[in-house]
């Protein structure tokens, strides 16, 4: 018998059963053509258990009287999707909600997906789906892998292991890090976290990891550490500044390309137009990176005036292009 | 994340009551809803048909037909109503609900927040490994509003008009006049776009907003789409470059190269023993190309065409100028 019958049929018996079954009974129903025996039988149960409750199936244990056995069931009030009971604005919101990442790479889209199958369950009648606004999220799954053993780290609290190539330095290197969180700025996904080489908390880019992210297997459930109550994500990030000067930067844009300055992925602080025409916009910037990209799009058109460490990165990206062309030409 | 089986079983829990909510389901809206081939439905419905409850008689066991493509079930009852939102569920909707309140799509306190409370309420578990822990630990940021446009756009989707754009194209490098359909907005990679018909073109096309200059609403101009329903690009780029694209062949000295994707998607990606990463692709759009490939450095080789190299020697003299 397959694995998957077996999960099924487990499941379709403790739920149907009404009062809890014993492993006993279940030896001689859903595992009755098994050929493991014994101990090794009860292992194949406590692992299927545990199968299901990664799924959200809970099978509870419950002491039997008079006889003390245990015995085993899954609550129908805690399997079936309950009523939910949504107001119809509220419907609208989650119609929107559940529908931003469909179709995406991220280990979001088919979750979000299924769950918005699910609420049609609860609707009578339906969503209108045309009245609600869509808000897409694209995206091509380059990132899957890495972002679902980010994702069983976050969630075990589980040490990963891959390497990384930082800003600046050409070979990567071996990274351990213990992973507190995730973010997503301007598409790119970074991982936040407790990196044991550096001993502090350090952000790192997904673009630059240069391996797969292993997640420490070792006792699967034991935490391999607890995130610090004070850490925040929200104002936890650290970037790598070149040359230490980080928050704001400022950019020329000439006449022509004046009306992009807002586009980017820095929020603008301020812009002054020049005699000429040409805008001075300042930006508060998060990563250093990121922005320098942006900003190098726009070719001979704007230029980064400060702080130094950013124009040096410019200056250095557009030197190396050049170097490169020219050696290979 | 679930594995293999976890996703399977996960499929099957699900197919089961929207094939018993209403008389049977097409085999078509199975494919549709569940996000599979025809080949993966029909295995899953045979690993049903092996399935039941004690003592597995014939009795016992959930039947399954085929009937003009229409797929009925019966002696499944207790798979009749789905199985709770699970926790990977409940964190998808929660991470895009703050992102999508982040970007000020919905107020604090708007239906939105009851919603998403309502769901976080009916998952099991709490703290440590809970949906709503772990949300509080992921961070999604949809670049800046697209606050500008998205008044004008918004009615003009509600009230079925068009929308006249002003649109800076990057690849000609001039301002042009288009009157669209506007039919829905799409983040993609911190940008903002328009997915809208674009009548000159006949064809579904995506204005990054921050190139849009002005926004007029407009009575359509034209008939109504010829197309049925929406579907999404999935992706993002030069999708068609046309018999006179150019072919373009990089090689990178690490992953990064892989960032290509965003701009083609129908890029190929080749990785070599080395560690380099190979990269083909074709575009008409040389010019932009050569710009947006500097942020590479000296990460990067161009292989061919030549005519690419030459714009990077001159795009990037002329920006060395600049910086003086």
């Amino acid at each position: 018998m397959e694995k998957i019958e077996r999960l099924i049929n487990l499941t379709a018996y403790l739920l149907e059963s009404g009062r809890p079954v014993t492993f006993e009974r279940l030896c001689r129903t859903v595992y009755a053509d098994v050929s493991s025996k014994g101990p090794a039988l009860h292992r194949m149960f406590e692992r299927d258990k545990d199968e299901l409750r990664e799924m959200g199936i809970e099978v509870r244990a419950e002491t039997l009287e008079p006889e003390g056995e245990t015995g085993y069931t899954i609550p129908r009030d805690e399997y079936y999707l309950p009523h939910l009971e949504l107001s119809p604005a509220e419907r609208v919101a989650l119609t929107m909600v559940s529908r931003l990442f469909l179709g995406t790479g991220t280990p979001f889209s088919g979750p979000a997906h299924s769950a918005l199958l699910k609420f049609a369950f609860d609707v009578e009648g339906g969503v209108d789906a045309d009245a609600v606004p869509h808000v897409h999220w694209v995206g091509v799954p380059r990132d899957r892998r890495l972002l679902n053993a980010i994702l069983d780290g976050l969630t075990g609290h589980k040490d990963l292991r891959f390497s990384y190539r930082s800003m600046g330095s050409s070979e990567p290197v071996q990274r351990e890090v213990s992973p507190y969180g995730l973010f997503n700025r301007r598409g790119s996904w970074y991982l936040v976290g407790r990196c044991h080489l550096r001993r502090e908390v350090r952000s790192f880019k997904l673009d630059r990891v240069t391996s797969p992210i292993e997640v420490n297997r070792k006792k699967p459930h034991k935490p391999d550490f607890e995130v610090p109550d004070s850490f925040d994500l929200r104002s936890e990030t650290r970037w790598e500044w070149p040359g230490g000067t980080g928050g704001t930067a400022r950019v020329r844009f000439e006449p022509r390309l004046a009306y992009g300055f807002s586009g980017g992925g820095a929020r603008v602080e301020g812009s002054r137009r020049r005699e000429d025409g040409s805008v001075d916009v300042t930006y508060v910037v998060e990563d250093p990176e990121e922005f320098v990209d942006w900003i190098l799009e726009f070719g001979a058109g704007a230029r980064i005036l400060s702080p130094p460490g950013l124009v040096d990165l410019a200056v250095e990206r557009i030197r190396g292009a050049l170097e490169a062309v020219e050696g290979n030409a | 994340m679930l594995n293999k089986i976890g996703s399977r079983l996960n499929r099957i829990l699900l197919m089961v009551p929207l094939i018993l909510r209403e008389e049977g389901a097409s085999m078509e809206e199975l494919c549709d809803a569940l996000g599979a081939g025809r080949e993966e439905i029909l295995a899953d419905l045979d690993v049903l048909f092996l399935c039941g409850l004690p003592d597995y008689g014939p009795g016992d066991l959930i039947d399954r037909r085929i009937l003009d493509d229409r797929v009925y079930l019966s002696m499944a009852d207790f798979f009749s109503r789905p199985l709770t939102i699970t926790t990977d569920e409940a964190l998808a909707l929660l991470v895009a609900g703050e992102a999508l309140v982040g970007a000020g799509f919905f107020e604090p306190g708007s239906p939105a927040g009851s919603a998403l409370k309502k769901v976080g309420d009916v998952v099991p578990g709490q703290g440590r490994g809970s949906a709503e822990e772990i949300a509080r630990h992921i961070d999604v940021k949809l670049g800046a509003n697209p606050g500008r446009w998205w008044e004008v756009i918004e009615e003009g989707l509600e009230r079925g008009k068009d929308l006249r754009l002003e649109y800076y194209s990057f690849s000609r490098g001039d301002v042009t006049s288009r009157d669209v359909e506007p039919l829905s907005l799409v983040t993609s990679y911190g940008h903002w776009y328009l997915l809208a018909w674009c009548r000159r073109v006949e064809g579904r096309r995506l204005f990054r907003l921050d190139r849009i200059i002005s926004v007029e609403m407009i009575d359509p101009t034209g008939d109504g789409r010829s197309d049925d329903g929406l579907e999404m690009p999935e992706l993002v780029g030069e999708l068609k470059p046309g018999r006179n694209a150019h072919y373009v062949k990089l090689r990178f000295s690490g992953r990064e190269g892989r960032r290509l994707l965003e701009e083609w998607p129908a890029a190929t990606f080749t990785e070599q023993d080395d560690g380099t990463l190979t990269v083909v692709l074709r575009t008409r759009n040389l010019s932009w190309l050569s710009r947006y490939l500097i942020r590479f450095g000296d990460r990067l080789r161009i292989e061919s065409p030549k005519k690419l190299r030459k714009l990077v020697r001159e795009a990037a003299s002329k920006m060395l100028e600049v910086y003086g």
